[in-house]
């Protein structure tokens, strides 16, 4: 019954919390240009409103195009349950979880390349290239990432490897989680989520055609992708394992927080990188990671 | 003894498949699934039950008595001949007909059979000398299996490219095999560990299986010989037949001591070729080419999860070998199985339309259901993606990595590389297959037969169907397999024993099992939902023009550029551009061929480099008699300053 009743909990969490997260960044950016911007709820009321509304597939596609998107929701919300959240702990957790919660964003990421393609336009083909190819970068960096805390830590569950702090190499990991966070979620500067040039787009491409309630999973599964990973990046710098459950919650709740004004501010004041310098910008990430990895290698007297 | 009656039977029908192949196809075909059947059969209780089947011939072959044995580690591989055995000859009946191809057809059936036959020998032989003959007969079948379709230039060419690599391993092989006969006195095989003075020999056994299992750099025959054959030969080329090495490697290295060396060479020769194999793959436009591109992947894959084994028996036999060795053994099940599924699937498409050019199909999903989601099934798995059975190996083999990590000993420095390409390796897989499956079924179709494509039959599409049921049973209940896995890890090193289930693993087991749920779930629900909205067919959107044609679709070429634009310094594509000049420029070019770096680069021109010499020596053969008898007068005369010389000191 508890069981039941923290899986409940768990998943209302992730699935009411998730869409804030893009209003607060879309907030930040209207107060730093000095507008008054949308509402925070504003992708709520999206959702709601796609959710109603009619689809309009294309004469080309199959019904990959609407399971796509089905199939992708699912595996980001699967990869959400797998991580621990602060005092709560995880709803499932094994020796391996962490690689389960990769090979699910993966899952998720073929999903919408799939369903782009499905549409055999060229813009879509154009941005899950771009999703894909740039992804072999971020997943160098994530695995770099796991494998600088799984040395630290010498576990390979999630939920130890979370609890302590990164150590030494806390500043360069988060950097660089940062980095993986702002690239995996297409936000500036790898990507422009309010530009209306389908030519500069990854993600924006790969969802021109869909519509209703599809476009609705994929939006909403956007979402949680982005709190996921600002959920991992704060459990994996700060100690929140180490102290009480109140201040645990309260910090992580704070942590990502910042993580989300921080991308907001990211987003005000930088320009979108051009394409070629794109993986640059990730081979950096991978670096930062890499040398929180050396530095967990030296330091670890764990 | 029980076990002999199945793989007699087995051994009495393919034999007489074999014979009755050429005129028979349906007396072939019952003959050929029995044979496997029983194989089958066989494998399974040796696997289950951990007895070793052994059996010594009265009578003397080449001056030795005939031993057969079949222990864990062989039923392993057993087990894979016989299903993708059986299911490929299921398939050929209607892929590879005596209707469609009246010359090759029935020559394919006697020497598919004799494939197998061959195959069964090299897992059961426990001889030296036999097992050279068995290994010869195996490469040969598989030459005259590439070769069905002789009458292309291609083929004939891949063929031969197959026949000439295949035997540069052999002569490895023969080395190997003479000096342990030499070391130990006999030709029997069997457990040596305690001699290390034969250490030294797993080179040679790593070089001459490692040419069969195709790993780079030794992948040289491999793409072209698994593109240029039949799909359902590709099929067991890719799926098992490479396999035979991997076997090999670990036979040997098991019962033999092997080289302190061994595990670092192997870790890393695994490991580049599962980044170089997917990146080479990503840039193929021929979609054969891309899935025997990829076996290389999947085959350092393996590679790696056998050198972290290695490692570990020369560390204590640490707890992570036997995970890493678990992972590399399902993976050669779950390879098998897919990219069997996955040729399967190519060979479907290429009998629709006759081309292998990915820029040339598109929309296919349309008129092939069944080959589409099963394809796109396959692909998943290849991928490595959760639900499926890709990914319960790759978890294994990483869980092994991982561990010798947080070990902090000298080993992370190999296995903290090993994990980071092996994941930039599964990202470019995905991405490969993305462009693989969509290239073929999305979108619209870019060429006439492309839009006239047909969707196969039963006998083509059974067998998919079966092989993608264990595609899914393996990942949603991988430890109903582990009994399997760990009879073949104890036979491998007898001392890591007979394990249970690790709990994480029926923990992941379960996790699949839900996911799998939920996906359908929601898949239907969103299905559902979106139709009792509204669902309207409109044009896609091409940024708001009017009339998109299918050449204005991404293509393949495009679709990889990035990533192999990242590889060029390796793959080194040759271009072709003709830029279209004045204001109405009446044509342009633009060609990209990506070439087979290792055999144009590097062995072509120390080909080319030998052939030179030949000539340059062929100058001295000239037939004119007076100067042959000068020759012989130096030769002469060098030999007598020669013995002078000897004798003086």
């Amino acid at each position: 019954m508890n069981l039941i009743l923290d899986l409940i909990l768990r998943l209302a969490m992730w699935l009411l919390l998730a869409p804030l997260l893009p209003g607060i960044i879309n907030k930040v950016k209207a107060w730093v240009a000095g507008r008054r911007g949308p509402p925070v709820l504003q992708l709520y009321y999206d959702l709601a409103k796609l959710w109603r509304k009619g689809v309009v597939m294309s004469t080309l596609a199959s019904p990959g195009f609407i399971i796509g998107p089905a199939v992708g929701w699912v595996a980001l919300l699967s990869a959400a349950l797998l991580m621990p959240l602060g005092p709560a702990g995880s709803a499932v957790s094994f020796r391996g979880d962490v690689l389960l919660l990769i090979y699910l964003l993966a899952l998720a990421r073929f999903c919408t390349a799939w369903a782009a393609m499905e549409t055999g336009s060229a813009f879509e083909g154009m941005g899950s290239a771009r999703e894909v190819s740039y992804a072999v970068l971020t997943e160098a960096a994530i695995i770099a990432a796991v494998l600088s805390l799984i040395v630290h830590t010498s576990s390979v569950t999630l939920i130890t490897m979370l609890a302590p702090s990164a150590g030494a190499g806390a500043a360069l990991l988060a950097a660089g989680l940062f980095t993986v966070l702002l690239a995996e979620n297409c936000r500036v500067p790898f990507d422009d989520p309010n530009t209306h040039l389908e030519l500069t787009m990854i993600h924006e491409a790969m969802i021109l055609d869909h519509s209703g309630p599809p476009l609705a999973a994929i939006l909403h599964g956007a979402s949680i992708k982005l709190l996921l990973f600002a959920v991992l990046l704060v459990q994996a710098v700060l100690p929140i394992g180490e102290m009480s459950p109140l201040a645990a919650a309260g910090v992580l709740a704070g942590g990502v927080l910042t993580v989300t004004v921080g991308v907001g501010l990211v987003e005000s004041l930088l320009a979108r990188l051009a394409f070629r310098r794109v993986p640059l910008l990730l081979t950096t990430a991978f670096l930062l990671c890499l040398f929180a990895l050396l530095v967990a290698w030296k330091g670890g007297a764990k | 003894m029980t076990l002999g009656l199945p793989l007699f039977i087995s051994f009495l029908a393919l034999a007489l498949s074999v014979a009755v192949g050429y005129r028979r196809p349906r007396t072939w075909l019952a003959l050929t699934v029995t044979g496997t059947v029983a194989g089958l059969v066989a494998a399974v209780y040796v696997l289950l039950s951990g007895d070793r089947w052994e059996w010594q011939s009265d009578f003397l072959l080449g001056g030795e008595a005939l031993r057969l044995r079949l222990d864990g580690l062989s039923a392993l591989f057993l087990l894979l001949v016989a299903v993708v055995g059986g299911a490929g000859a299921v398939y050929s009946h209607e892929y590879w007909s005596d209707e469609h191809n009246p010359a090759s057809a029935p020559r394919g059936r006697v020497w598919w059979s004799s494939l197998l036959l061959s195959m069964g020998l090299v897992l059961t032989v426990a001889n030296g000398l036999h097992f050279l003959i068995a290994w010869e007969l195996f490469a040969l079948c598989g030459y005259f299996l590439i070769t069905l379709d002789r009458r292309r230039s291609g083929v004939r060419a891949a063929g031969w490219l197959y026949l000439v690599a295949s035997h540069a391993g052999t002569m490895c092989l023969f080395a190997f095999f003479g000096l342990l006969a030499a070391h130990t006195g006999s030709w029997e095989l069997g457990p040596l560990r305690e001699r290390g003075e034969l250490a030294p020999l797993f080179w040679l056994a790593l070089i001459g299986f490692g040419l069969k299992a195709g790993f780079f750099p030794l992948h040289i025959w491999l793409p072209s010989a698994h593109a240029n054959a039949p799909s359902h030969v590709s099929a067991i080329m890719s799926g098992v037949a490479i396999k035979m090495g991997v076997y090999g490697i670990l036979r040997f290295s098991g019962w033999l001591p092997v080289p302190a060396a061994a595990g670092w060479v192997v870790v890393s020769l695994g490991a580049v070729s599962a980044l170089l194999g997917i990146a080479f793959a990503f840039a193929q436009n021929d979609f054969k080419r891309l899935l025997a591109y990829c076996s290389v992947e999947n085959i350092g894959i393996i590679m790696i999860g056998v050198g972290i084994a290695l490692l570990a028996v020369s560390h204590d036999d640490a707890p992570w070998g036997r995970l890493a060795l678990a992972g590399a053994l399902l993976h050669v099940w779950n390879h098998g199985a897919f990219k069997s599924l996955l040729f399967f699937g190519a060979g479907s498409v290429l009998h629709a339309t006759g081309t292998r050019e990915l820029s040339r199909l598109g929309g296919l999903a349309r008129n092939m259901p069944w080959t589409a989601g099963l394809f796109a099934l396959g692909i998943l798995a290849v991928a490595g993606l959760p639900p499926l059975n890709g990914f319960v190996s790759e978890w294994l083999i990483y869980l092994g990595l991982f561990d010798v990590a947080t070990g902090k000993g000298a080993l992370a420095w190999i296995a903290m590389p090993a994990a980071v390409m092996l994941a930039m390796a599964g990202a470019i897989a995905l991405a490969s297959f993305a462009k693989a499956g969509a290239m073929i079924f999305l979108g619209a179709p870019r060429t006439q037969p492309a839009a006239r494509a047909h969707e196969c039959g039963y006998w083509m599409r059974g067998p998919m169907l079966g092989l993608a049921a264990v595609c899914g049973i393996i990942g949603l209940a991988p430890v109903l397999f582990w009994p399997a896995i760990s009879e073949a890890v104890a036979c491998w090193r007898p001392v890591w024993g007979l394990g249970e289930p690790p709990a994480p693993l029926a923990m992941l087991g379960s996790a699949q099992v839900t996911l799998a749920i939920i996906i359908l779930a929601a898949a239907v629900w969103l299905w559902r939902k979106s139709r009792d909205n509204g669902l309207r067919r409109g044009l896609t959107w091409d940024c708001a023009y009017a009339v998109p044609t299918a050449r204005m679709q991404y293509t393949s070429a495009s679709f990889a550029g990035i990533v192999a634009g990242w590889f060029r310094w390796l793959m080194l594509p040759e271009r072709t551009v003709h830029r279209p000049h004045g204001y109405f420029p009446a044509s342009a070019i633009r060609l990209e061929r990506v070439p087979e770096t290792v055999l144009e680069r590097v062995l072509a021109p120390v080909g080319n480099l030998v052939m030179h010499a030949s000539h340059t020596a062929l100058r001295l053969q000239h037939g004119r008699l007076q100067f042959y008898i000068l020759y012989v007068v130096a030769g002469l005369i060098g030999i007598g300053l020669l013995v002078l010389w000897g004798g003086a000191q």
